[in-house]
């Protein structure tokens, strides 16, 4: 029997699951190339967000424009964030320093204290409170297909996503800087060895996948209405379960565990109550850490 | 007497001697109730210090565990009854074995993966109290929690607040610092620097680390009773990812590893917004700041005894060096 | 590197110093604490803003003659371990005679603690725990606490002929009691509660929430959370094309709400203590004031802390002369008939519990419009 309230469970999960993908692409993409973990993630998406309520409240443009200076604003965040937060950890260029778990540990101890001082300087200058979106950008409008509800904005998720998919596959299989990206993640001795400037690719990397994050951060913010200075922890958290399920090296892998992240916990809110459903990502973390240390898609992997 | 048995003495001097003379004396039960908090979080931060600092398992999760202890305390001492010299045993018990229990799964996993895997734990067990609303009571917390007395003895009062907590500090300094400093400890720090060769070598290293656990959440667990004793009234809200981000830092800026450099990043993360205060909206800020310039500068933080950077390189040339002391102090 | 070590270590022994130099002071103090950073800062920031014009009309009419009066403003981040700390600096200040705060419960029962054991009288204009009164007679509020509230709303409903409901609530000590007192009050009258939703606070994403009880097809959905969420839902309602309609409660009496969510506020009924366009003087002075000084409308929980000002300002004019702790907390307790912007405020000689007049309102063309 057609029961569409599960179905529409499952429309939720699934937009709900394309914004934890949109996030967890770039997380990806940082992870695979640096091997550390970026905690400022999340707020260089909370960041996109508020760069496009920028833009819009000081000159309304089109929302084609609002998203190039949400892009924009992330490659500016990223290159920012990979100056100051892991360009210093870097400074020993040998090869026990670049495997060193002590240098992740202190990257991903400093990648952290900069997400603080950034959430933090944004509540200053902006208020700690929820910014409403004006109404004329938003997705609202509800569009109805037999007896499911869709909304405008879950389209143009669902549009970015696979449009980001798709380019960024083409970006790091058939241009010079992907294949640059592709030899520094795999081997970052090999690579500088064989002459490609790690430090240029390391910087594009970031730009990249801070682009994804920012594009994310501003498409969440025009679908669910308001943004908030906090906005992106919850995400971040979740971007990075689905990173670590998919098998920390592989993009579409990440994507995959996203959308079955996203759609557990919409299916899980009909047995159970929503406070309980949050556990859902953890718990999804903590089994995969334990019964699949090299992911549901990933590359086997040395040593975990 | 000797320039090493000079140190300890007179840190116990003051911590039961000074230190609370000179806060009687101010008259300020604002000074205890700092002193009474710094003390909480320094037995809290050197339980995780000896998890993450000396084993080198970076744990994300802290405040959880911290949680748990209090929880324990506060639902014995209200609902069974129990005074507080049985409850900090009992909470510190109670925590060590849901620690256990809980990190059992991920005893195997190394590094990031242990670190997310205590981020996820430490979430899980945050939702649990706030959602068991039957057993924890959930957001309601849990109010009227006895202070530090003995009916017909005496009453909670701050000093004796102060006195029970440094007390326990204490105790929980003498406890780590006699594992560290032993060959245990010696085991621990070469789980740390490589857990490949140190199972070569023949240590058992899911034992070690299990019982590292199990000590560290020990201590977090007692470190939550005294704050439920001292405070009144708990919910879940002081436990979040947050209080485990502080507890970070303070280790961070304390120095990795080092049980002097625990208490005095400690001291230095809890009572900088408290003078910081007059700044009021620039506090988070500062203390984000002071945690990052710590990492970048002062990799070893004040006291550290392992500096990311220098460590590495230490390696490579203890070979050449004959004066080299690699490893502690 | 040496120079680092020494700076930093000799902050901490600056801290030492700090200990007993917090000034004292020849007026009357009163403490008022709240999240001026952090979780809720924006509700600290409202609070501030109604103390500070509450007080300087206090001090401009010179109802206490020879003494100015003064408010000392500390920011608890919402967090109980700051509150505590703050609870203590306070009580040590001789020249401090009352407290106005917090903004949660959580936070005023852990300082609350403290007041009690040092003997200080506070005053919450927002904690409705119902165990707040309990930890001892210092504790005063002067909220309605959902005991009151939730029948309200129950009776509401069922007036207008609406009998199944499903409840939407957050996950905190308000949100629980709200639920609780609804349910009883829900059952008492033969209705029933299709679903009972809670969510962890944090959670913007409402439409499985919606999905699962549209499925159990209420007549009426009840919202207990605070004005971000409330929008958040109410737009992600109108995106999932769901018309049944909303019933909420006071909090969801704040301008902001009908900015954040725009037209999907429309057709929201709440009870409120608070009606901005009150034609009373008082009122609309206070209204008048507010939006000239800070450009923005003043909400309930505005008017809240604007009242709990005044009941503390009267209690000190009240104790008279060289006023003590305990001839505060003795004239708090006999505040009766309190003129307010939130009606009248009386306080039960026994329980200390608030007794207040709430009125039915509804959002229409994005305006809050009392019903008659």
């Amino acid at each position: 029997m057609f029961d569409a309230f599960f179905f529409q469970q499952l429309v939720n999960g699934v937009a709900v699951g394309l914004v934890y993908a949109l996030m967890a692409i770039g997380f990806t993409l940082i992870f695979g190339v640096l091997n550390v973990v970026n905690f400022a993630h999340g707020e260089v998406y909370m960041i996109g967000a508020y760069a496009g309520l920028l833009a819009i409240t000081a000159f309304a443009p089109p929302l084609f424009v609002v998203v190039l200076i949400a892009l924009a604003a992330g490659a500016l965040t990223g290159f920012g964030l990979e100056r100051i937060a892991f360009r210093p950890f870097r400074r020993f260029r040998d090869e026990a320093s670049l495997k060193s778990k002590a240098m992740r540990e202190a990257t991903l101890l400093s990648s952290l204290a900069v997400s603080i001082i950034a959430r933090e300087a944004v509540e200053l200058v902006m208020g700690s409170n929820m910014q409403p979106i004006p109404q004329e950008y938003l997705l609202l409008q509800p569009v109805e297909i037999g007896a499911l509800t869709f909304a405008r904005g879950q389209f143009l998720i669902f549009g970015v996503s696979v449009v980001s998919l798709l380019a960024l596959q083409w970006l790091l299989n058939r241009t010079r800087i992907g294949l640059s990206i592709r030899a520094v993640a795999n081997n970052p001795i090999g690579a500088m060895y064989v002459g490609i400037d790690t430090n240029r690719t390391i910087i594009a990397t970031f730009v990249i996948g801070s682009m994804l994050g920012a594009v994310a951060g501003i498409l969440v913010g025009l679908y669910q209405g308001t943004i908030f200075p906090g906005m992106g922890f919850t995400p971040g958290v979740k971007a990075f379960v689905a990173m670590v399920m998919g098998g920390l090296n592989s993009i579409p892998g990440a994507v995959a565990c996203a959308m079955i992240l996203g759609v557990s916990e919409a299916l899980a809110t009909n047995f159970i109550a929503q406070g309980w459903a949050d556990l859902i990502a953890y718990s999804f973390l903590v089994i995969t850490l334990v019964f699949f240390p090299t992911g549901l898609f990933g590359a086997a992997r040395e040593r975990i | 007497m000797n320039g090493s048995r000079l140190a300890p003495l007179l840190a116990l001097g003051t911590l039961f001697a000074v230190l609370p003379l000179v806060l009687y004396a101010s008259g300020s039960g604002y000074a205890f109730r700092v002193a009474t908090t710094i003390g909480v979080f320094a037995i809290l931060t050197v339980s995780a210090n000896f998890i993450t600092g000396t084993t080198g398992l970076l744990s994300l999760g802290h405040a959880a565990f911290y949680g748990i202890g209090a929880y324990a305390a506060a639902l014995s001492a209200t609902g069974l009854g129990w005074p507080f010299w049985v409850t900090l045993p009992f909470a510190g018990l109670v925590t060590a074995a849901i620690g256990i229990l809980l990190a059992l799964p991920t005893m195997r996993l190394v590094s990031i993966h242990f670190a997310v895997a205590t981020l996820g734990l430490g979430e899980i067990i945050h939702v649990t109290l706030l959602n068991w609303v039957g057993f924890t009571r959930g957001p309601m917390g849990i109010p009227a929690i006895p202070g530090i007395a003995i009916p017909g003895l005496f009453k909670a009062t701050d000093v004796g607040n102060y006195f029970a907590v440094a007390v326990v500090g204490a105790i929980a300094v003498f406890a780590i610092h006699r594992l560290t400093h032993s060959y245990y400890g010696n085991a621990l720090r070469a789980l740390r620097e490589d857990d490949q060769c140190a199972e070569t070598m023949g240590l058992d290293i899911v034992r070690l680390k299990i019982e590292v656990f199990a000590v560290s959440c020990f201590f977090a667990g007692v470190a939550g009773a005294l704050w439920s004793h001292t405070t009144g009234y708990i919910s879940p809200n002081d436990f979040r990812f947050n209080e485990s981000i502080l507890i970070l830092a303070m280790i961070v800026v304390g120095g990795l590893g080092s049980i002097p450099g625990a208490i005095v990043g400690a001291t230095l993360l809890l009572a900088l917004p408290e003078v910081l205060r007059p700044i009021g909206d620039y506090r988070m800020i500062v203390v984000g700041s002071v945690m990052f310039l710590s990492i970048l500068f002062l990799p070893r933080g004040i006291f550290g005894e392992v500096s990311a950077l220098d460590l590495v390189r230490r390696q490579f040339g203890a070979a050449w060096r004959r004066d080299s002391r690699v490893g502690w102090r | 590197m040496k120079l680092l070590k020494t700076l930093l270590l000799g902050t901490i022994l600056a801290i030492a110093a700090q200990a007993p130099a917090y000034a004292q002071s020849k007026a009357v103090v009163i403490g008022y604490q709240l999240p001026l950073t952090g979780d809720n800062s924006q509700y600290g920031t409202m609070f501030k803003n109604s103390a500070q014009m509450a007080l300087e009309e206090f001090n401009k009419s010179g109802k206490l003659p020879g003494a100015g009066v003064e408010i000392k403003f500390e920011d608890s981040k919402s967090d109980a371990k700051e509150g505590v700390n703050i609870a203590k600096k306070f009580s040590d200040d001789p020249s401090l005679v009352g407290v106005i705060g917090d903004f949660n419960s959580t936070v005023s029962m852990a300082a609350g603690q403290v007041y009690a054991q040092q003997k200080v009288p506070q005053l919450s204009q927002t904690a409705s725990h119902p165990d707040f009164l309990k930890i001892s007679d210092w504790q005063f509020r002067n909220i309605t606490t959902m005991a009151i509230e939730s029948p309200f709303i129950a009776k509401w409903l069922a007036e207008n002929k609406l009998k199944r409901y499903a409840v939407v609530a957050i996950q905190n000590d308000w949100g629980q009691t709200a639920v609780q007192n609804f349910t009883d009050a829900v059952k008492s009258r033969g209705n029933e509660i299709t679903a009972t939703e809670f969510f962890n606070p944090g959670n913007r994403d409402f439409r499985s929430i919606l999905t699962k009880i549209s499925r159990t097809n209420p007549e009426a959905i009840v919202l207990f959370m605070f004005y971000e969420e409330s929008a958040s839902l109410l737009q992600q309602r109108v995106q999932m094309n769901v018309k049944t309609p909303v019933y909420s409660a006071s909090p969801s009496y704040e301008p902001k709400l009908l900015q954040l969510a725009g037209p999907a506020a429309n057709g929201v009924l709440l009870p409120t203590t608070f009606v901005a366009d009150n034609p009373d003087p008082k009122v609309k002075a206070f209204v008048d004031n507010y939006r000239k000084r800070y450009n923005a409308d003043p909400s309930m929980f505005a008017a809240q802390a604007y009242d709990a000002t005044n009941i503390m300002l009267n209690a000190v004019v009240a104790a008279g002369p060289g006023p003590t702790r305990q001839k505060v907390r003795d004239a708090l307790a006999a505040t009766r008939n309190f003129q307010g912007v939130t009606g009248e405020t009386t306080f039960d000689p026994k329980t200390r519990e608030p007794s207040k007049t709430l009125t039915r309102m509804e959002i229409v063309d994005g305006k809050f419009r009392v019903l008659h």
